[in-house]
């Protein structure tokens, strides 16, 4: 079951929301209303976060990206629509009942650190604890481990003030640590961090991440990081969701000029993946002659050279389209197998690999790269062009499918 | 523009509210002058070195040694002016009314912080509060409450409560909304989010809030010294309207020195008493080096300790020390007439008020009564005489110049008869200013006198008289401006003016000292324009008159010529500020026969 689900929300501020939200169902535009004095801030919005993946929501400022995520703790109540927490209905619960979902199943990790300044770091780290009324000694213990979890043992006694923003924010994130809450909300949890540190910070969520298996909706302005951080990306304008998809679907197969705008400046070789951009491989067996290699290579025109795979699905080698024809034209004498033809310089490489890994593998060949799975098996195959054409501009012809594939691509998650 | 008659609306509130709510005036009455007769028995018990060392070592504490030297000597100095037991009134005062006043604007600042609505409704009265001229609900709150502490308390919170709601309001309102949201984000319910977060954050401001309340309570004990209530206030409010510029100045010096001591007092515990108060404290004693003992502070334990110890010295002492002070004076069976029954006098400070109050005090105290004489604001007095908090008033001047108030309370009052005639208002000028007998001798004259007469306040009957009949009667209305001022600021200016002998008019009355100090001619009014004058009467409460009878029958008999008058005022001012009384019997002493005079006993 999705850990959150998010039905048709619609956040309207203002004068008669209710109203606005007709209207806006009806087909009215955000800026119409705008004129009228109430704000859209969310839009229809809909979605689901599975457990255990990191979803990130990615918008410029204005865009109602905080709106939404203070609606998936009850902070916010939607004016139309549903917020399923494991299947309940957040609308439909008394605010007591809401302060205690939030203080045991949902925590949140502030822009600005939203540290307590007149406690220290452990009280602070302790204070969801206190609000669920644990007793002393358990919320203290607990805490310090969180912080060690964080990487601040030791720092117990030091005071918010004393720390650098690095170390306030792993402060807050202990603070949502420690009630062991499984849903993490992290609001530009990393935004007012510098460079260097904010890129420490994301690694180490991630490697917190792979421990603790969190269900994590991050909020974010930076594409990088969203693409750096997220399992999936949910991109707002306006308060609409322009696209939700993998950082590949939305950098590969943007949903529309906007989100293609959004990602042009995106460092694609850091974002795509091996998988994202390889082809079905044409495979032949060893033991078969040119005549059923030519075969295979017809039936794919972009199609170059085949791979060689043993009894298990492993490469072991390759045959280009010259080898085959040659052997098939050539010498006419039809003695030489796969085997006998094929080059044996394979360079295999994971799904995982980011296009900037490929590049060096890349140049120590001319034939196309082979894309394995954990047991060795061939999955897909990337030959240099089609390498080049994924880091070169989106909107090439190499890289841009047509709409009604991106369509299907945002349909599809939406109804995973 | 129609006329709103909201003076009379709100009267006629006032009215009802007496009516009505009298039960509720009475039990709120009471409350408060428990309250400060508990804080008052306990400052002003014990002796006043003992109580300096305790509020030194209460500074000491809270701020270290120098405070507490500091503190030590400003107390010392106090009791050397003789002001001590004002000043613990005073401090009593400040701890009651400031105490009320944050336990009602403390509450009452969360709320508005957290309700807009609330803030809504609560701002414009906090600003009606705060700019009300305090007389304006002074004499109702007497009407109410009676004369004395309790006005002076309500007037108190009236002021001093704003500065708390505000302070409070904004403090809470200033924490940064993100701590407010990561709390609520948390699950902490709204009254948790209150104690846990809001308030320990906007601590440091409701302290500045608790602080000024403190200043501004003190700021107001001279107000609270016009309707009765003792402390430093009555002895300033005394010395201004007597021009006593010595006293004036050793009551302000006593205030200033409360002042300071309250201040620091309050700042210091803010520092304590919030988180981020203690923290920097902390820092700060670790950071610097240096005179180690000028920051050693005792540990609380040690504070406490210490000002126990102190105070149970003071109670041990107060209780052997105490019952030493009922020297009543020695009555003979035969003149113990009143038996012990009180009667409680009131006087304003013009001179010939005192002389009278005290000279009946020292004569009904001979004839077995118990007389307690105060001191008001005449509008404060005459509203006290009405709703029985006082007995008799014995300096009305009748017909003229205090004529609003028996048109006002006339029913409640029993008029004893004149025992002095006959006052006379006038224009008056040094007499070294030669050629000036007569209003009419000042036409012409105007550049010499600055085209001034140096009036009193701007309502008194007196001035009215001199600007719409007196002046244009002599044809001096386009030549002299009469400038308003104070009864004290105008005798100020006299006394300037006479020291350096420059020539000078000022509004003036007999009878007055002013005489009997400076050598000044009445400028005599042959056109008969300030009218036929006033006498000067005793009043009775209606009840009080009645229940008192011997002392009213007394006071109907009572007559004083002029000169027993200006023999008795000299006296009495020859005794020194503040000793009327050892003046009156000095008096009574050179003019024997003088109380069974005044006091005939029957048969005897």
């Amino acid at each position: 079951m999705s850990k959150l689900v998010i039905e048709q929300v619609f956040k309207v501020f203002g004068r008669k929301p209710k109203e606005g939200v007709r209207r806006l169902q009806g087909g009215a535009q955000r800026q119409e209303l705008r004129e009228g004095g109430t704000t859209a801030a969310v839009i229809d919005a809909s979605f689901t976060v599975e457990p255990g993946e990191i979803f990130v929501v990615m918008g410029l400022s204005g865009s109602g990206k905080s709106t939404l995520l203070r609606m998936l703790n009850g902070l916010l109540e939607p004016t139309s629509g549903r917020v399923l927490f494991d299947g309940r209905d957040l609308t439909a619960l008394s605010s007591k009942a809401l302060r205690d979902m939030r203080s045991r199943q949902i925590s949140m990790v502030f822009q600005h650190f939203a540290l307590f300044p007149h406690r220290n770091v452990l009280e602070n780290a302790a204070y969801g604890l206190e609000v669920q009324g644990r007793p002393r000694e358990e919320r203290e213990q607990r805490a310090t481990e969180a912080l060690a979890l964080v990487g601040l043992a030791g720092w117990e006694r030091s005071w918010p003030d004393e720390l650098s923003g690095g170390m306030q924010q792993r402060v807050g994130l202990a603070r949502a640590l420690a009630t062991e809450a499984d849903v993490l909300l992290m609001d530009e949890s990393f935004s007012a961090l510098d460079p260097l540190i904010r890129r420490d910070m994301q690694d180490q969520l991630l490697e917190l991440q792979q421990r603790l298996h969190k269900t994590i909706v991050f909020i974010t302005h930076d594409l990088n990081e969203a693409m750096h951080l997220g399992d999936r990306i949910a991109v707002m304008r306006d308060g609409r969701i322009a696209q939700v998809g993998t950082a590949a679907d939305i950098l590969v197969a943007p949903a529309d000029d906007y989100v293609a705008s959004f990602v042009q400046d995106v460092d694609r070789s850091r974002v795509l993946t091996a998988g994202s951009i390889m082809a079905e491989p044409v495979t032949v067996t060893p033991a078969c002659g040119p005549d059923v290699a030519m075969r295979a290579l017809d039936t794919d025109d972009d199609a170059h050279a085949a791979f060689v795979v043993g009894p298990g699905g492993e490469p072991v080698g390759t045959v280009t389209e010259e080898q085959v024809s040659e052997a098939l034209h050539g010498h006419h004498d039809g003695g030489h197998t796969m085997a006998d033809l094929m080059a044996t310089d394979l360079v295999t490489t994971g799904a995982d690999t980011t296009l900037a890994g490929l590049l060096t593998p890349a140049s120590r060949t001319t034939l196309p790269l082979a894309v394995v799975d954990e047991t060795g098996r061939l999955t897909g195959v990337i030959s240099t062009g089609a390498l080049l054409a994924a880091l070169g501009d989106p909107s090439g012809p190499a890289a841009a499918p047509d709409c009604g594939d991106s369509g299907a691509t945002a349909k599809e998650v939406a109804s995973a | 523009m129609p006329r709103i008659h909201l003076g009379n609306w709100a009267e006629d509130a006032v009215n009802w509210l007496t009516d009505h709510l009298s039960w509720l005036f009475d039990f709120i009455s009471s409350v408060v002058n428990g309250m400060y007769d508990g804080v008052e028995w306990v400052l002003g018990g014990p002796s006043p070195l003992l109580m300096a060392g305790i509020l030194a070592l209460l500074a000491f504490w809270m701020r270290g040694l120098p405070a507490g030297v500091v503190a030590f000597v400003g107390f010392a100095l106090i009791d050397s002016l003789a002001q001590w037991d004002q000043a613990m009134q005073s401090l009593s005062l400040v701890v009651v009314s400031g105490a009320a006043a944050i336990v009602l604007a403390v509450p009452l600042g969360i709320w508005a912080a957290r309700r807009d609505t609330a803030a809504l409704v609560i701002r414009p009265v906090l600003d009606v509060m705060q700019t009300l001229p305090a007389f304006v609900y002074l004499i109702p709150a007497i009407i109410f409450f009676s004369l004395g502490t309790v006005p002076a308390v309500i007037a108190t919170i009236v002021f001093a409560a704003p500065v708390g709601v505000r302070m409070t309001e904004l403090g809470i309102r200033q924490v940064d909304p993100e701590l407010v949201e990561a709390a609520d984000a948390f699950g902490t319910p709204p009254l948790g989010t209150l104690l846990r977060v809001q308030l320990p954050l906007a601590l440091p401001t409701i302290m500045a809030g608790v602080n000024q309340v403190i200043m501004l309570a003190l700021s107001m004990v001279v107000i609270g010294g016009m309707v009765g209530a003792a402390g430093l206030g009555a002895t300033v409010f005394g010395a201004i309207s007597q021009v006593d510029i010595g006293l004036g100045f050793e009551g302000g010096v006593s205030v200033v020195v409360l002042a300071i001591y309250l201040d620091r007092i309050t700042g210091a515990l803010g520092d304590h008493v919030s988180p981020l108060g203690r923290r920097a404290l902390a820092r700060r004693g670790s950071a610097a080096g240096g005179m180690r003992v000028l920051r050693y502070r005792p540990r609380p334990a040690v504070g406490v300790c210490g000002v126990t110890v102190l105070a149970l010295v003071a109670c041990c002492m107060g209780v052997f020390a105490g019952n030493g002070n009922g020297s009543a004076p020695h009555v003979s069976a035969a003149a113990n007439v009143g038996k012990g029954q009180s009667v409680r006098i009131g006087s304003f400070n013009w001179d010939e008020s005192i002389a009278s109050s005290y000279l009946w005090q020292e004569v009904l105290e001979q004839r077995g009564y118990k007389p307690a004489v105060s001191t008001y604001d005449p509008g404060a007095a005459f509203t006290g005489l009405a709703t029985g908090s006082l007995d008799y008033l014995t300096d009305a001047w009748l017909p003229t110049t205090h004529a609003s108030y028996l048109k006002q309370y006339g029913k409640d009052y029993t008029d004893l008869g004149a025992w002095y005639d006959r006052t006379s208002l006038e224009v008056a000028v040094p007499s070294y200013v030669k050629g000036v007998r007569t209003m009419a001798d000042l036409k012409g004259r105007s550049a010499e006198f600055g085209g001034k007469i140096i009036g009193i306040e701007p309502g008194a009957g007196e001035m009215k008289l001199l600007r719409s009949t007196v002046l244009p009667g002599y044809g001096l209305d386009k030549d002299y401006q009469v400038v308003s001022s104070s009864t004290a600021s105008m005798l100020a200016e006299l006394k300037r003016d006479y020291a350096q002998k420059k020539p000078v008019a000022v509004v003036l009355w007999s009878p007055h000292w002013a005489y009997s100090t400076y050598d000044l001619t009445k400028l005599a009014d042959p056109q008969g324009l300030w009218g036929p004058g006033d006498s000067v009467h005793d009043l009775a409460n209606k009840a009080s008159g009645a229940k008192l009878s011997q002392v009213s029958a007394w006071m109907r008999t009572f007559h004083m010529t002029e000169a027993q008058l200006g023999s008795l005022e000299a006296t009495i001012q020859g005794a020194g500020q503040g000793n009327a009384a050892q003046g009156v019997r000095k008096w009574i002493g050179q003019n024997p026969g003088i109380v069974d005079k005044m006091a005939p006993i029957n048969g005897g």
